[in-house]
C-alpha cells in the first residue's frame, strides 16, 4: 500500500509534523531509527524547553513526553528501529528503502515525505585544528549521549571548543558530574549561544570564556594530555603571544551542527548553500514534488518550539498537496537575504498557493542592539520589524502576508538596519 | 623456534610473511601495535604508482614497476579494492616545460606501462576541472588506488590461514645473537626465539638494526606528510590521480581519487626528528591549499571531513636498503622503505623471499598453500535478494549502525570477530568503515562500542579506541537508566 504522508525521524520536527497532518483520510507514517521517539530531546535533561508552546520551562524528555503521548493517543503508524537509508522518486511519490532492526528490509511507498531527520555536528576534521589525533576529542552532543543516555563520562579535565548551545549546556552538565572544566573557547568576538546559556552555564559555574580565541594544537598520542589556545584577530589570524597551555584529557568541540539529509542522496534536491538543508518554498516543499522538510533537517534551530511550530506549518503543507491543493511549480517571487542577513528560510513564495500569511525565520550576520528588519520590493519597502538585541546565534522571524507584495514577480530582499 | 622472524606488520612485513608462508618454514611477524598496519601503511595516499618518478636503476623504481604489475594478481588472490583511476602528471604555465620530457623517458626507461605526452586540450577534455594554466601532461594510464591496510590485514589473514604466526602489542626491545639464531625479546620481557630476523620495522628500522649491528650503514631520517580528506560524495571531481611535476622536495602535493570515493590531497614532505609524530601542522595544510590549487579548480575543500599525517621512513641512503646483514648473518634489512613503497612492497617480499633468503634452497614448498583470501561484500553493495537473505540469517545485518558509509551491526561484528579481528574502536573503521564518513562517528562511536562490548563480552568503557588502556570512555556514571 502507498502511505500518504511518510515521515522520516521522530525528533521534536517528525512529532509535530505528524500530530498536525494526522486526519481520518491521511494515512502518516513515522519512521525512526532509534528504539524510542523525542530525538535529540531525549539527551536534553536540561531545562529550558517549551517557554513558547506551553509557557512553562520543561527539560528536553517532559517536552518530548506531550507530544509524545499525544502521539500514541491519536494512534498514528510508527516503526521503530528503523532507518531510511535512501529514497528514490516513483510515478506515485516515493519508495523509501530503510532498515528495521526487527522486521528486516523494508520498502516503502509514500505520496508524500517530510525529512525532519535533524542534524549532525561538525567535527574536528571539517574545522582543521591541527595537532594530535588522540582519543578524547569529541563532539559536545556525542559526549551528552554518553553521559545522559548512555550513563559514561567522557573526561574529568575538560575544556569546550565553541560556545553554542550545547558546548554551553556541557560545560555545566561535566562539572555538576564532577569534572573540572576549565575554560570555553570561541572564535568570534560574541558567544554563539542563547544569553541565557552564558550566565546559567558558564557564569554561574565560574567557567571563563575566552572570546576570540581558538584551539591551536592538541597533544596526546594515546590520550588526550593537553591543548592550546591562541587569541585571533579580526580576520581569525593568531596573534603572536597570546598562546595558553591546559592540561586536560577531553576536549569537547561544539563548532556547529549541519542538516542531517543523507537519505536524500538519490534524489536531485536543491540545496541552501548557507543552512546546508533543502531549499524550501513557504509551503516548505523542496524542488523534488512531493518532498518537504522542517526542524533541523530544513536549517537548525535554537528552540525547539520553533522547530514544532515550523514542522506543523510544513505537514498542514504536505497534507495540502495530498489534497491535491498545492503545486510545486508556477511562477516564483524569491526572497533574497541582503545586507545584514545571512539567511532566509523560505527561500521562495510560489504565488499559486500563496493566500495566506506565512512565518519567514531568518538569521542575521552581526549582533545589534537595536535592529531594524526591512522587506523590500523594488527597492520599496514593503514591510518593516523592529527588534532589540538580535544575534545571529538567535533565529528571528518576520511575517510577511499576500496583501504586503507590491507586486507578483520582483524579488524581496530582507535587510536589517542596526539603529 | 621460528625459522624467520619479521619486524615490523606493515605492508612489507605482512606481504613478506605470506610470501613465506608457500614454504614449510615457521615464520612470526611481531610488531607493537594492537593491529597490524598502524604506521606508514595507514597515512599514505593510497597510490599504487606507475613507476615513473624513481630514476632509472633504483630499487625503486625496478620494484615500482613490478610491484604495480603484481598488484594485480593480489587484487585477484586477496580480494583487495584496486581502482584503475590512470594518473596525470601535469605541467603548469610556470613550469619548466622541459620537465615533462625528462620525466616521460624516466617512465619509458622504467618500463612504466604506455606512458605518453598530452597536450593541454586532449588533458582538459579527459580531466574537465584541470586548472586552465596546465599546459600538458604525463598520462600514466597504469596508475592505481588501493586501500593500503586492508592489503597488509589480507596479506596476513592469508599468511595465518597458511600457517604464519601473529604476536600484536610485542614492541621489540633488545635481539641477542645465540648460537642457533636469535632471541627477540618485547618491552613485555616475552621472547622469542628464531633463526632468521626480518628487520621491517618502518621508521624504526635503524632503532631494530643497531640491536644487532655495530655500524648501521643507514640512517632513518622521518619526513612528515599531511592530508585532507575530502566526503566521499566528490567523488567524480576527478578520474585520475593528479601529480604535478616533481621537484627537489619530492613528488609534490597529490589530488588522490580514492577507493570508496573520497579524494586525499596531499601530502607535505616536512622533516621531523620525531619517529611516530603525527600531527597536523597549520603551515603544511595552507601548503596543500595553495599547492593543490594550481592542478584543479574549484577544489571542494569545504567538503573535508579529516586531516591526517603520515611518517615515511626516509634514509640517509635515499633507494631502499633492502640487503642482508654485513655484520650479522641471519640478519636481513628491508629498510628506508618510504615512496613507493606501498606500491613496491609485493615486489619486494618477493625479492626478500626467492633472492635474499633464498628460501626455496632450505625449504620445501607448501602444497596446501592456499593464495586465496575472500573478503564479503561490503552489506550495502549487495542486490536487494542477498540483502533479504543475509538478514534472514542474522538480523544484524538490518541494524544500521553507520549511517554515513552504510555499516551493518553484522559488519562491526565481522571486524571484531574475523580472522585478525579487531575489538578496538579503530581497528573496527579499518575493517568496517564505521565512523570514517562525513559525521566522523559523531553518532555511530556509541553504537560500535556498544556492538564490540556485546560481542566481547567487556563494557563498553573497556573498549580501547586503539591502542591498550585508551578508552574512550573515562569512567561509568551513577546516573545509569
Ligand atoms: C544539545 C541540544 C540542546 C538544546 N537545548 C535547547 C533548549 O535548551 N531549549 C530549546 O528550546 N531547544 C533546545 N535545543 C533545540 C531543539 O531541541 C532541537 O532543535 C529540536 O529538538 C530538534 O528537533 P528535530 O526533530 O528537528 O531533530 P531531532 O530531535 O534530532 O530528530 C531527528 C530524528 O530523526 C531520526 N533520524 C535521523 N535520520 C534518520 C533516518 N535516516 N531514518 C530514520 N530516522 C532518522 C533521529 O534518530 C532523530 O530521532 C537543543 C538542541 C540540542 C541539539
Ligand atoms: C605520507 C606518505 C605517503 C605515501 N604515499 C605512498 C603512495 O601513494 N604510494 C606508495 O607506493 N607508497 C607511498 N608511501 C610509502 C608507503 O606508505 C610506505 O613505504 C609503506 O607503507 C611502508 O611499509 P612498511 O611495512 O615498510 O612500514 P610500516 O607500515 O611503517 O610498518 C612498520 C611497522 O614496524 C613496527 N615496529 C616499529 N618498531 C617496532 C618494534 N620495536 N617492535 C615491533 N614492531 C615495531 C611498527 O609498529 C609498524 O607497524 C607513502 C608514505 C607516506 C608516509
Amino acid at each position: 500500500m502507498t502511505w500518504d504522508i511518510v515521515v522520516i525521524g521522530g525528533g521534536a520536527g517528525g512529532l509535530s509534523a505528524a500530530l498536525a497532518a494526522h486526519e481520518e483520510d491521511v494515512r502518516i507514517l513515522v519512521l525512526e531509527r532509534e528504539a524510542v521517539l523525542g530525538g535529540i530531546l531525549n539527551q536534553c535533561i536540561h531545562n529550558g524547553f517549551g517557554l513558547h508552546e506551553f509557557e512553562e520551562d520543561l527539560t528536553g524528555p517532559e517536552y518530548a513526553d506531550r507530544f509524545i503521548a499525544a502521539f500514541y493517543e491519536k494512534g498514528i503508524d510508527v516503526y521503530l528501529g528503523t532507518t531510511v537509508m535512501n529514497m528514490t522518486k516513483t510515478k506515485e511519490g516515493f519508495s523509501l528503502e530503510a532498515f528495521d532492526k526487527k522486521a528486516g528490509k523494508l520498502a516503502i511507498e509514500a505520496r508524500a515525505v517530510i525529512l525532519s531527520s535533524g542534524c549532525y555536528e561538525r567535527t574536528r576534521g571539517q574545522i582543521r585544528i591541527p595537532g594530535e589525533r588522540p582519543a578524547g576529542v569529541m563532539t559536545a552532543g556525542s559526549a551528552q549521549r554518553y553521559l545522559n543516555i548512555e550513563g559514561y563520562l567522557v573526561g574529568k579535565e575538560v575544556f569546550i571548543l565553541g560556545s553554542g548551545d550545547i558546548g554551553l549546556i556541557m560545560a555545566r552538565r561535566m562539572t555538576l558530574e564532577g569534572a573540572n572544566v576549565k575554560g570555553v573557547a570561541e572564535i568570534m568576538p560574541h558567544s554563539n549561544g542563547l544569553t541565557r546559556n552564558i550566565a546559567q552555564c558558564l557564569e554561574d559555574f565560574d567557567i571563563p570564556l575566552y572570546l576570540s580565541h581558538t584551539v591551536t594544537d592538541i597533544r596526546g598520542v594515546d590520550r588526550l594530555e593537553g591543548i592550546t589556545i591562541e587569541e585571533v584577530d579580526k580576520d581569525f589570524r593568531v596573534i603572536e603571544g597570546t598562546k595558553k597551555d591546559f592540561a586536560v584529557d577531553c576536549l569537547l568541540l561544539s563548532v556547529g551542527l549541519i542538516p542531517d539529509t543523507m537519505v536524500l542522496e538519490s534524489l536531485d534536491v536543491k540545496m541552501h548553500p548557507k543552512t546546508k538543508g533543502p531549499l524550501v518554498d513557504h509551503n516548505f516543499h523542496t524542488n523534488v514534488e512531493g518532498l518537504f522538510a522542517c526542524g533541523n533537517a530544513l536549517h537548525v534551530h535554537d528552540l525547539v518550539d520553533d522547530v514544532t511550530e515550523e514542522s506543523r506549518r510544513a505537514a498542514r503543507c504536505a497534507k495540502e498537496y495530498v489534497h491535491g491543493k498545492i503545486d510545486k511549480d508556477g511562477r516564483k517571487v524569491e526572497i533574497h537575504a541582503g545586507e545584514g542577513i545571512s539567511y532566509t528560510v523560505p527561500s521562495a513564495l510560489t504565488m499559486s498557493s500563496f493566500d495566506r500569511p506565512v512565518r519567514c525565520a531568518f538569521r542575521v550576520d552581526r549582533k545589534a542592539d537595536r535592529a531594524v528588519f526591512r522587506l523590500t520590493q523594488n527597492n520599496e519597502t514593503i514591510a518593516t520589524k523592529k527588534a532589540r538585541f538580535v544575534a545571529p546565534a538567535e533565529m528571528e522571524h518576520v511575517e510577511l502576508g499576500p496583501k504586503d507584495l507590491k507586486d507578483t514577480t520582483s524579488p524581496i530582499t530582507l535587510t536589517m538596519e542596526v539603529v | 623456534m621460528y625459522d624467520y622472524l619479521i619486524i615490523g606488520a606493515g605492508i612489507c612485513g605482512t606481504l613478506i610473511a605470506r610470501d613465506l608462508s608457500r614454504y614449510e618454514a615457521k615464520t612470526v611477524v611481531v610488531d607493537k601495535e594492537s593491529d597490524v598496519g598502524n604506521h606508514a601503511t595507514l597515512a599514505n595516499s593510497a597510490i599504487v604508482h606507475s613507476g615513473h618518478d624513481p630514476l632509472e636503476g633504483t630499487l625503486k623504481a625496478k620494484f615500482a614497476v613490478e610491484g604495480n604489475r603484481l598488484y594485480h594478481t593480489l587484487a585477484k588472490e586477496l580480494d583487495i579494492p584496486l581502482r584503475k583511476t590512470g594518473g596525470f602528471l601535469l605541467a603548469n604555465r610556470q613550469d619548466d616545460a622541459k620537465g615533462l620530457e625528462t620525466l616521460y623517458r624516466r617512465a619509458v626507461a622504467n618500463g612504466v606501462d604506455s606512458p605518453s605526452l598530452l597536450d593541454a586540450s586532449t588533458a582538459k577534455e579527459r580531466e574537465p576541472m584541470l586548472h586552465d594554466d596546465i599546459v600538458a601532461a604525463l598520462d600514466l594510464p597504469s596508475t592505481m588506488v588501493t586501500y593500503p591496510w586492508e592489503v597488509a590485514i589480507a596479506a596476513m589473514q592469508n599468511a595465518m590461514k597458511n600457517g604464519a604466526a601473529l604476536r600484536l602489542n610485542y614492541e621489540v626491545a633488545s635481539i641477542k645473537r645465540t648460537e642457533e639464531g636469535f632471541v627477540v625479546t618485547s618491552a613485555d620481557g616475552d621472547s622469542l626465539r628464531t633463526k632468521v630476523v626480518i628487520n621491517a620495522a618502518g621508521t624504526f628500522a635503524d632503532t631494530i638494526a643497531s640491536m644487532v649491528e655495530r655500524e648501521v650503514p643507514y640512517r632513518i631520517t622521518p619526513s612528515r606528510g599531511e592530508y585532507y580528506v575530502l566526503d566521499k560524495l566528490v567523488d567524480g571531481f576527478v578520474e585520475r590521480v593528479l601529480y604535478p611535476l616533481p621537484n627537489n622536495n619530492g613528488k609534490g602535493v597529490l589530488v588522490v581519487p580514492q577507493v570508496h570515493g573520497n579524494i586525499l590531497l596531499g601530502p607535505t614532505n616536512t622533516h621531523q626528528t620525531d619517529k611516530e609524530n603525527v600531527a597536523n601542522h597549520a603551515e603544511d595544510l595552507d601548503k596543500i591549499k595553495r599547492d593543490a590549487a594550481r592542478m584543479a579548480k574549484d577544489i571542494p575543500f569545504d567538503m573535508t571531513i579529516r586531516t591526517f599525517a603520515g611518517i615515511r621512513a626516509s634514509s640517509t641512503y635515499e633507494d631502499f636498503y633492502i640487503e642482508p646483514s654485513k655484520e650479522v648473518p641471519g640478519f636481513y634489512h628491508v629498510a628506508g622503505i618510504d615512496s613507493p613503497g606501498l606500491t613496491a612492497a609485493p615486489a619486494i617480499a618477493e625479492h626478500v623471499v626467492g633472492k635474499l633468503l633464498k628460501v626455496r634452497e632450505s625449504y620445501p614448498k607448501k602444497s596446501s598453500f592456499d593464495p586465496y583470501r575472500r573478503k564479503k561484500k561490503a552489506f550495502h553493495t549487495l542486490s536487494d535478494d542477498e540483502q533479504r537473505r543475509l538478514i534472514e540469517a542474522d538480523p544484524a545485518h538490518a541494524y544500521i549502525v553507520c549511517k554515513c558509509e552504510r555499516v551493518t551491526a553484522a559488519e562491526v561484528k565481522a571486524a571484531v570477530q574475523g580472522p585478525l579481528g579487531s575489538a578496538t574502536v579503530k581497528g573496527v573503521k579499518k575493517r568496517a568503515r564505521a565512523g570514517s564518513g562525513l559525521c566522523q562517528g559523531g553518532y555511530c562511536e556509541s553504537e560500535v562500542l556498544k556492538v564490540i562490548a556485546e560481542v566481547t563480552g567487556k563494557k563498553p568503557h573497556e573498549i580501547d579506541y586503539y591502542r591498550k588502556n585508551t578508552p574512550i570512555l573515562k569512567e561509568e556514571t551513577k546516573v545509569k537508566r
